[in-house]
């Protein structure tokens, strides 16, 4: 009760002139870089925080929030009608749903895509409604021992459950980590690692880092290696929707994704890219239309592209009670949270309960207004894939140097966003995954400053992080994230030497 | 998804020299933090756990999987370059493009304060330009152009924001 109280109050928030209009730009903006490849909603959100600074914070989170679910939106568009695979998150959708435009299905393959996501993201909304304040109780009770366990538990998941292997993310966690160091430390004001140079001695500020690695480290990398002929863009004929069988084919998937994305987002799980193929193979399980998958089967497309979306609502779950991002938008997100001054927590929902219902409530309200935007002008985004690639990445490149520069004015960052911008080219050619080190840098500050609290409190007893029972549960999480995968791995390598087969390992 | 670098399946390919490259970067980034480290002030007595622990951890962490990495350099491994939209993740580097690229973010540091931005940034705009690769250069520097006025334009005059007129001052 208390909660739907607290969302009526969100939406009185959220439906004003003023903030409808800024979800609907959010929306839009969301759609356009998720349709767009070389920008996603992680370097949009970045390359607005200078711009939004002077803003009301509920305005600009809301704007945020437009983006965060129309990128999700837009990606999906642009898997369908592109051959090359976007973000890991979609690949699955680029499979079948390419399949799909390929035999002409197109229309039917945007409608489900923007159908299951919208249910997704709205069933995903409420569990995050009611999931929160739930979580915001039971954080209530913890102290810096056990955030600085959650801390290591979201490191953790972000390393060593996303990309090609744990080593890899490592590297780029403890990039991260470092370029979060540079700067005053907070507690003793000692300077650390600031070379000398006075502009670093309030660190390294986290846009020049997202605009770095993401939009300069992507266009070298993109440049270095152009494909020679820009992919066709698939075309589709009439209006984007679905038959009945298509319907009748697609609900199910829909459902089951978003059960299966929503806790892999909310469980610092790492993300929407495992749920997205884990519900990719349960459809082709369940299916009646075995032999269609992978040559455009509806299910293939309705079920991933629901987990995603569902998971993209989960990973709020942990970032607004918590103050905990699982992925690099949601490190972002954060970024924008400390930009005004606030901490994401449990405390937020108590000091600044409208920020945080208009938030959520906007996120219905977006959700509508993404669903209108993307069925009837989905040929509209679809043109945006048309933009000549030198000029789409000029574009980017003078929009990532603005926004740094904006930051102090000074050409000194320019400078530090450029050997970012190697790096990031670097981590893409050796594949190092990029989200580790976003997150490393944000939360890694605050990790630390639990850590030495958590110390104090204790006097030095580094035992504090075992003897408290939380603390000492997180811990064991995280050691079964650690370890679990490899085990698992042996295991089934075990069950098939003993089934009879030559295990491969 | 078994790829030809997986640990799983070593191939007697010799060590590639980019990748031993990069996990040497990666140990002298954390001889670096290491170094720096210890030439962090700490006022004793302050605190347990002064300013140098945390930095600590991150350079062995770093130290650590550099070593990792170079193990893994040394006996063949090689890292597949990721997929992305655009981007043929077998073709060669073309170090040109490269160039462009860094060419054009150089004219916006060099120029940016002295000409101003609207000159640096379609400067910066058109050379990215030429690193995709663009046949047409023209109409690259009429975009470059315009795109660069109405940004100059919508956010000094729009947003409030404060950027080098240069050589345009007094003009726009």
């Amino acid at each position: 009760m208390e909660t739907l109280t607290a969302l009526l109050g969100g939406f009185e928030t959220a439906l004003t002139p003023q903030n409808l209009l800024f979800a609907l730009i959010g929306a839009v903006l969301g759609t356009a870089v998720g349709v767009l490849p070389g920008i996603g909603p992680a370097l949009t959100v970045a390359l607005l925080l200078p711009v939004t600074l002077k803003m009301p914070p509920v305005s600009a989170f809301i704007m945020f929030a437009g983006i965060y679910y129309g990128a999700m939106f837009g990606g999906s568009t642009t898997s369908i009608l592109l051959k090359t695979p976007g973000e890991s998150a979609s690949i699955v959708t680029a499979m079948e749903g390419n399949q799909m435009a390929r035999r002409g299905r197109g229309a039917a393959a945007l409608a489900t895509a923007a159908i299951g996501s919208f249910l997704a993201g709205t069933i995903g909304t409420l569990a995050l409604t009611f999931a929160a304040p739930a979580m915001v109780t039971f954080a209530l009770k913890f102290g810096p021992a056990e955030y600085f366990a959650l801390t290591v538990l979201a490191f953790t998941a972000v390393s060593a459950l996303l990309g090609s292997s744990p080593l890899r993310g490592l590297v780029s966690l403890f990039f991260g980590l470092g370029l979060g160091l540079v700067g005053t430390d907070l507690q003793t004001g000692q300077a650390r690692f600031d070379l000398g140079r006075p502009e670093l001695l309030d660190g390294i500020d986290v846009v020049t880092v997202v605009v770095g690695l993401f939009a300069v480290g992507e266009t070298l990398y993109v440049a270095s290696k152009l494909r020679g002929v820009q992919d066709a863009v698939m075309t589709f004929r009439g209006r984007v929707g679905m038959t009945r069988a298509d319907w009748a084919r697609s609900w199910k998937p829909w459902l089951r994704g978003t059960l299966l994305g929503f806790p892999f987002g909310a469980l610092p799980a790492g993300g929407a890219e495992m749920p997205t193929f884990l519900s990719y193979l349960l459809e082709k399980r369940l299916s009646r239309h075995k032999d269609e998958f992978g040559k455009g089967a509806i299910e293939g497309v309705a079920g991933p592209e629901a987990a995603n979306n569902a998971a993209a609502a989960g990973v709020l779950v942990p970032l607004l009670s918590l103050g905990l991002p699982t992925s690099a938008t949601a490190a972002i997100l954060l970024a924008a949270f400390q930009q005004y001054g606030l901490q994401p927590g449990p405390l937020l929902f108590q000091s600044n309960p409208a920020l945080v219902w208009g938030l959520i409530a906007s996120l219905y309200v977006g959700n509508v207004m993404l669903l209108v935007l993307n069925l009837p002008l989905a040929k509209v985004w679809v043109r945006l894939l048309e933009i000549p690639r030198p000029l789409l990445y000029g574009g980017i490149l003078v929009f990532a140097t603005l926004g740094v520069y904006s930051l102090n004015s000074s050409v000194f960052d320019l400078v530090l966003l450029y050997l970012i911008g190697l790096a990031g080219f670097a981590m893409r050619r050796f594949d190092i995954p990029v989200a580790p080190a976003i997150v490393g840098m944000i939360l890694g500050p605050i990790a630390e400053q639990q850590f030495r609290r958590a110390l104090a409190i204790s006097q030095g007893e580094y035992s504090v992080f075992l003897t408290r029972p939380l603390s000492a549960v997180i811990l064991v999480l995280v050691a079964l994230v650690l370890v679990g995968p490899p085990v698992a791995r042996w295991w089934a390598a075990r069950r098939a030497a003993r089934a009879g087969e030559p295990s491969r390992t | 998804m078994t790829s030809p670098s997986s640990p799983d399946s070593p191939r007697p390919r010799g060590i590639s020299p980019a990748d031993l490259a990069l996990a040497l970067a990666v140990v002298a980034l954390g001889v670096f933090f290491l170094v720096e480290t210890f030439s962090i002030d700490v006022n004793p007595g302050y605190a347990r756990v002064g300013p140098r622990f945390f930095p600590l951890l991150v350079s062995f962490g770093l130290l650590g999987v550099g070593a990792w990495l170079t193990v893994g350099a040394l006996r063949g491994e090689r890292a597949e370059p990721a997929a992305e939209e655009d981007a043929d993740p077998d073709a060669p580097i073309n170090w040109r493009s490269v160039g462009w690229i860094s060419l054009g973010v150089l004219a916006q540091v060099l120029l940016l304060d002295r000409a101003g931005f609207v000159v640096s940034s379609a400067l910066l705009f058109w050379l990215g330009a030429r690193g995709f690769h663009s046949d047409r250069p023209l109409r690259d520097l009429a975009v470059a152009v315009v795109l660069s006025v109405v940004v100059y334009v919508a956010f000094t005059r729009g947003l409030g924001l404060t950027l080098p007129p240069g050589v345009l001052r007094g003009v726009l």
